[in-house]
């Protein structure tokens, strides 16, 4: 059972996945088996808003770290996403191309956008955020946003 | 502009659209919405802006608690639809804007105040879907109910 730390900021409730580690940009990874799966933050997906396309790079692909590995459209912005590991991709969620709304709905579970090969999981890992640094991180950015949403 | 008054708006279907005001695909589903109502189905349908149901306003509540709505969301809050439910209204069909939206990825919206051309043809698909439904709607809310009635025993 994964647990989470929680904030509330305004009337938003912000989860943070703590058997995950992520990027700056909010991109978690997560060791499982040999593979590392990849998804977005909750904190990610409730700022970017509903998702309506979700594309990933394909089966096959070969990344480095931060590498491009997915764009976003949402009903707010289209955004790119960095990959958190090197390696290859070796499956990309079937959700996303029929129904990427479970990115919002369920962003550390069903929401997983691909699982990598890893190259070295030991070095990308230690390139990434423990759960409590990216909590803090997205206290501050959460913060930000609702003071410029307030100007 | 559509009439509220009592008498026009018997056995219309009320067309009940996002307020988000400031957001592309609320801009949409109000386009939409006055499409409808104003263009495309003036004599079957009437207009109940979200806000007055959210003021509590009783002419709005009367309309939408005595006949079909059919309700345009523009996020997954979905703040029509659940408006229209809390005032005793009757969603005939609740319409996503994103939905509409993936089934036409080439009429891309954009712009809020001024809505670009791909937002104005995916407001104009979207009043023709909703004007499909408003066909469809041919019995009155009073004989459904009856026939429901009659149906369940």
């Amino acid at each position: 059972m994964t647990e989470f730390l929680e904030t509330t900021i305004d009337k938003f409730i912000f989860r943070v996945a703590k058997d995950c580690l992520y990027n700056g940009e909010g991109v978690w990874a997560k060791l499982d088996g040999d593979l590392v799966k990849i998804g977005l933050s909750d904190f990610v997906q409730q700022r970017s808003g509903d998702v309506a396309f979700a594309e990933i790079k394909p089966e096959g692909t070969e990344l480095k770290y931060d590498d491009e590995v997915a764009v976003i459209e949402t009903i707010k912005v289209d955004i790119a996403f960095s990959s958190p590991v090197s390696g290859t991709v070796v499956q990309v969620n079937p959700a996303m191309e029929e129904a990427p709304e479970v990115i919002n709905e369920d962003p550390y579970g069903a929401g997983w956008i691909a699982a990598l090969q890893p190259d070295d999981w030991e070095v990308d890992k230690a390139r990434l955020q423990d759960p409590d640094k990216y909590f803090a991180q997205i206290k501050i950015e959460a913060q930000e946003e609702l003071e410029k949403g307030n100007e | 502009m559509s009439d509220l008054s009592k008498e026009n708006n018997q056995n219309r279907v009320v067309i009940v659209p996002c307020s988000g005001i400031g957001k592309t695909y609320g801009s949409v589903s109000r386009e939409a919405a006055y499409e409808v109502v104003e263009n495309v189905r003036p004599t079957r349908t009437q207009l109940v802006p979200l806000s007055l149901l959210v003021l509590g306003d009783d002419n709005s509540r009367e309309s939408v608690a005595q006949n079909q709505a059919v309700t345009i969301d523009g996020c997954k809050l979905a703040c029509a639809t659940k408006m229209v439910e809390e005032s005793g209204g009757t969603v005939v069909k609740d319409f996503a804007v994103l939905d509409v939206y993936r089934n036409h990825r080439d009429l891309k919206p954009k712009g809020i105040a001024e809505l670009n051309e791909g937002g104005i043809k995916l407001a104009s698909v979207l009043a023709d879907e909703i004007a499909q439904v408003v066909d469809s709607l041919e019995i009155s809310k009073e004989d459904q109910l009856e026939l429901r009635g009659g149906s369940n025993g």
